[in-house]
């Protein structure tokens, strides 16, 4: 009965327009933004932060990145672990080779080289589609394995090709603690992902949907492909790269090439597939999901195997994993390639009209 | 039935000359050449597979005539990419309709109106000031064109929940919220009842009036096309047979012809 | 000069091998349209199935013959259960969905393949013998110093892979199936509309590939062992398929030939002078060069777009 629209009446386009039209979604937003920010760091554990919220957030705004590719621009791609490496080696060469620069700022830049780097590999885009783009999306992954680890100039020539992230401080303040990296995170994500949703309810976003939905008929319509496209390529791969650099130097702090490898590309397709192709809400939903399912399952099934006597190993429950994950994928593009964003909300709708049937 | 309205256009707004087309050896055209003038209402009929969908594909920018050549508003053009032809004002509707099917009613329009649109990156990521301003000024724009064509109530449906009739019309609205000089529509009424025919004709004829839009249209219903249009090109088997007011049309033997499959 | 033949003859019968792999992506793309990224999770599946089998059939002492007849019979009955699978719980439910969206499934597939066969076979390196000799044998030793080092196994891999191809393509053009397939390819509707059973050929074909995965299970367990690695094979062959074209079946092999060959020698001659090991994004680019000026493919058809 609470969920109720009636009696709220627009009178302007803008009020038409808004993000969240009816006023007990501006309430929960707010509602969950206050528990955000000013309540989870007094309630929360280190071990909570570094398993669960760190990784959750940052990789939020990863999937977000990805979506805007996939799920608004229609471009598929894998080489999105190759685009958080170049965002994090990014970000550790600034840090490196600028010193006087600030980590944060070194963060916000790297964005912009990943996005310079995404236009270069979005290029093929422009004459080719569907699963041919998804292989050159491949290259851009394999090329970015090899140039993390071969290169030793991305590394600063680091012997055993490890680096680690500059200690994180602004004016004076020390944020290394994993309460400032969450704040610090949190704040990036939701202030990019407040961006993106503005960009795609514009008329960029129009482009980047008719290209996806039709690109033919979009380009008779006056779209330009070369800029829609290459745009949704710079907008994706700056998210991801920003999300790259936080997770080297806010989740990670040392790190390998090993750690944006095409393990992380698939999880970070796989988030935006369960979590919904083209909604922002979705990608964070995928990605709490994504993050939780493994901590879950490495919790439940040693003790629930055990109670029918079958000793269940680490590499079994990764085996697990991955089935469960296959499962998912193909389940959610069988019966709801929405995802998790349209099953909110679908609950939204019941919602509205509860306690009544129709 | 009444007769074609009598009209008359002197300035040439597009002029198609010798062109033809082929894929793979396969003629689909052959040696056209009509014109459009500003302000009417031209019409393209003949059989199927006759090559009038190719015949708009020439015209914006998707197919490429090996001969030939298309002038437009003065200016003769080679190679030009559809994005192009939307640029210089020409927009089009589709046979199988084409509409973005993820997006609601709304955003299909205003996505007709993204030439007009000027923003950057930067500001539609803030959408503060000039992106916001924007916004409204084409939402107040797209809004007319929906009452125009009385879809309001399906304003923010996504066009695939559409049925058939409506999304037809949505796609009208979309070409004309690009304001175009020359609008091509191709087969507009076709697989619609009486009911939405009569609707859609005078949607066009309201067009091609209030807006003074010169209409190039493909429609198989010999009726509609005897009532609208001011001069009819008659296709078949991709070369022209007929051109003319359509009483004119109407009479020509080897339109008659064509109609009736005498063998060739 | 010795050594330039060696490596490329080296490279050449590892294309034959990558070939093998593309071969099983072809045959399901050219019948169903469906791009299989699962193709190497298949292989995965049934080298494994192939060698776990093996050596409980050894185990049992059974003669070696026919432990390894029932093993490989064993591993195909494993094939055809995925491919029943797959047809019934993932394609029968996508029917006329969009390509992409197709392909995202067979991810989702791989992923459950190799969770499955790695719980179901054990997850370690198991070395298989399927009898083929392994030694090295020396070419060409008259004319050329020391000779031409290559290994007979390879040589085996090249003869499996031409009868397979040969095999493959009688099917395809010369019997009432492989008529079938064929037409299931250019439109799945007109297909059934004509009274072709898509869901049995969708199974077949399937079932086909998950054989040619066995093979390619085979060989290359032979070679390197059967483990997870296997797997990532899948994204060696798909260099193969850009080139060759998705539904060619000798593009796959001439492909599969041009990029073994390359990247070895990219690997050998140029190299050293980038740090090593630009054999994993070598193969990847020269295709995507070949994409930019022949989308199509070596052996693709061309495509008119329409609206």
């Amino acid at each position: 009965m609470l969920y109720r629209e009636a009696g709220q009446f627009k009178a302007s386009y803008q009020a038409d327009q808004a993000i969240f039209p009816v006023a007990q979604d501006r309430l929960v937003m707010l509602a969950l933004l206050v528990i955000a920010f000013l309540v989870v760091p007094f309630v929360t554990s280190e071990y909570v932060y570094r398993a669960v919220l760190i990784p959750t957030v940052i990789l939020s705004l990863a999937a977000i990145g990805l979506n805007v590719l996939m799920g608004y621009c229609g471009q598929v791609s894998l080489g999105s672990g190759a685009f958080m490496g170049v965002g994090a080696y990014a970000a550790y060469n600034l840090a490196v080779r600028l010193p006087f620069l600030n980590p944060f700022v070194c963060i916000l830049l790297s964005g912009f080289v990943a996005a310079a780097v995404g236009i270069v590999f979005g290029i093929p885009s422009l004459r080719i589609k569907g699963f041919y783009l998804a292989c050159a999306t491949l290259a851009a992954q394999f090329f970015g394995d090899w140039a993390f680890l071969r290169i030793k100039w991305v590394t600063n020539y680091t012997p055993s090709g490890s680096v680690n992230a500059p200690p994180l401080q602004l004016f004076g303040w020390d944020l290394s603690s994993p309460t400032a990296n969450y704040l610090v995170a949190l704040g990036i994500t939701l202030a990019l992902a407040l961006a993106v949703k503005n960009i795609v309810r514009g008329h960029i976003g129009r482009q980047w949907m008719a290209i996806r939905d039709m690109d033919i008929a979009a380009e008779i319509i006056g779209v330009r492909p070369l800029y829609a496209k290459l745009s949704a390529f710079a907008v994706s791969s700056f998210l991801i790269g920003v999300a790259g650099a936080m997770w080297a130097f806010l989740y990670l702090g040392s790190w390998e090439p090993a750690a944006f490898d095409i393990n992380r590309s698939f999880s970070l397709m796989f988030m935006v597939i369960i979590g919904g192709l083209g909604s922002i809400l979705g990608s964070a939903l995928g990605a709490i999901f994504i993050v939780l399912l493994p901590i879950f399952l490495n919790q439940a099934l040693p003790p629930l195997g055990a109670a029918v006597g079958w000793q269940i190993s680490t590499a079994t429950v990764s085996h697990f994993e991955s089935m469960i994950f296959g499962a998912l994928i193909v389940f959610f593009l069988v019966v709801e390639p929405h995802g998790l964003a349209r099953l909110w909300s679908i609950g939204k709708e019941k919602l509205r009209l509860w306690p009544f049937p129709h | 039935m009444t007769t074609a309205r009598a009209r008359s256009f002197t300035d040439v707004l597009l002029s198609v000359e010798n062109i033809s087309l082929s894929f793979g050896g396969v003629k689909a055209l052959t040696n056209i050449s009509f014109d459009i003038r500003k302000g009417e209402i031209r019409a393209i009929i003949g059989p199927n597979g006759a090559g009038k969908s190719s015949m708009l594909n020439c015209i914006n920018g998707f197919y490429h005539p090996q001969e030939g050549a298309i002038t437009y508003k003065g200016q003769r053009r080679s190679r030009m990419r559809p994005h192009a032809a939307a640029e210089q004002g020409i927009a089009r509707t589709f046979q199988n309709i084409a509409l973005f099917r993820g997006m609601s009613t709304l955003d299909n329009i205003m996505t007709g109106r993204n030439l007009r649109m000027r923003t950057g990156l930067f500001w539609q990521a803030l959408r503060l000031g000039p992106a916001d301003r924007e916004e409204i000024e084409h939402r107040k724009v797209v809004e007319r064109i929906i009452d125009f064509l009385e879809i309001q109530h399906i304003r923010k449906v996504p066009v695939g929940q559409l049925p058939y009739g409506l999304q037809k019309r949505v796609e009208l609205g979309r070409a004309l919220a690009a304001e175009p000089e020359l609008l091509l529509l191709d087969e507009p009424m076709a697989g619609m009842n009486l009911e939405e025919k009569q609707d859609m004709c005078r949607f066009v004829l309201d067009v091609n009036d209030e807006f003074g839009t010169t209409i190039c249209l493909i429609e198989h219903d010999m009726g509609v096309v005897m009532d609208i249009s001011d001069r009819v090109v008659v296709l078949d088997y991709g070369k022209k047979i007929g051109d003319g007011a359509p009483d004119e049309v109407k009479r020509d033997q080897a339109v008659i012809d064509a109609y009736l499959g005498v063998s060739h | 000069m010795g050594f330039f033949l060696e490596v490329l003859i080296g490279g050449l019968l590892a294309g034959v091998l990558y070939s093998l792999v593309a071969l099983g992506f072809v045959l399901i793309f050219k019948a169903s349209g469906v791009f299989n990224f699962a193709q190497g999770a298949m292989v995965l599946t049934a080298g494994l199935a192939l060698v776990r089998a093996l050596d409980v059939f050894e185990q049992w002492h059974w003669p070696f013959g026919l432990a390894l007849l029932s093993a490989f019979a064993f591993a195909a009955v494993i094939m055809a259960i995925i491919a029943w699978m797959v047809e019934r719980l993932v394609l029968r439910k996508l029917v006329n969905q969009e390509d992409i969206i197709l392909f995202m499934a067979t991810i989702g597939i791989t992923f459950f393949l190799e969770g499955l066969a790695q719980t179901l076979f054990g997850a370690d390196v198991y070395p298989l013998n399927v009898g083929l000799p392994k030694d090295p044998i020396f070419l060409l030793e008259s004319l050329f110093d020391g000779g031409i080092l290559v290994n007979e196994l390879d040589i085996w891999a090249a003869v499996a892979a031409g009868l397979l191809v040969a095999g493959l393509a009688l099917f395809f053009q010369r019997t009432r199936i492989g008529r079938a397939l064929r037409a299931v390819a250019d439109d799945h509707a007109a297909a059934q509309s004509v009274g072709i059973p898509l869901n049995q050929i969708w199974f077949i074909v399937w079932l086909v590939a998950g054989l040619v995965a066995l093979v390619a299970g085979a060989v290359w367990g032979s070679k390197l062992g059967v483990q997870f690695s296997l797997s990532l094979l899948a994204l060696k062959a798909l260099p193969v398929l850009i080139l060759g074209g998705f539904t060619s079946v000798p593009g796959a092999i001439i492909g599969g030939l041009i990029i073994g060959a390359g990247e070895k020698l990219a690997e050998v001659f140029l190299g050293p002078s980038m740090g090593g090991g630009i054999e994993i994004w070598f193969a990847y680019v020269v295709a995507l060069l070949f994409l930019l000026f022949r989308p199509q493919g070596l052996f693709g058809e061309r495509i008119i777009e329409r609206v």
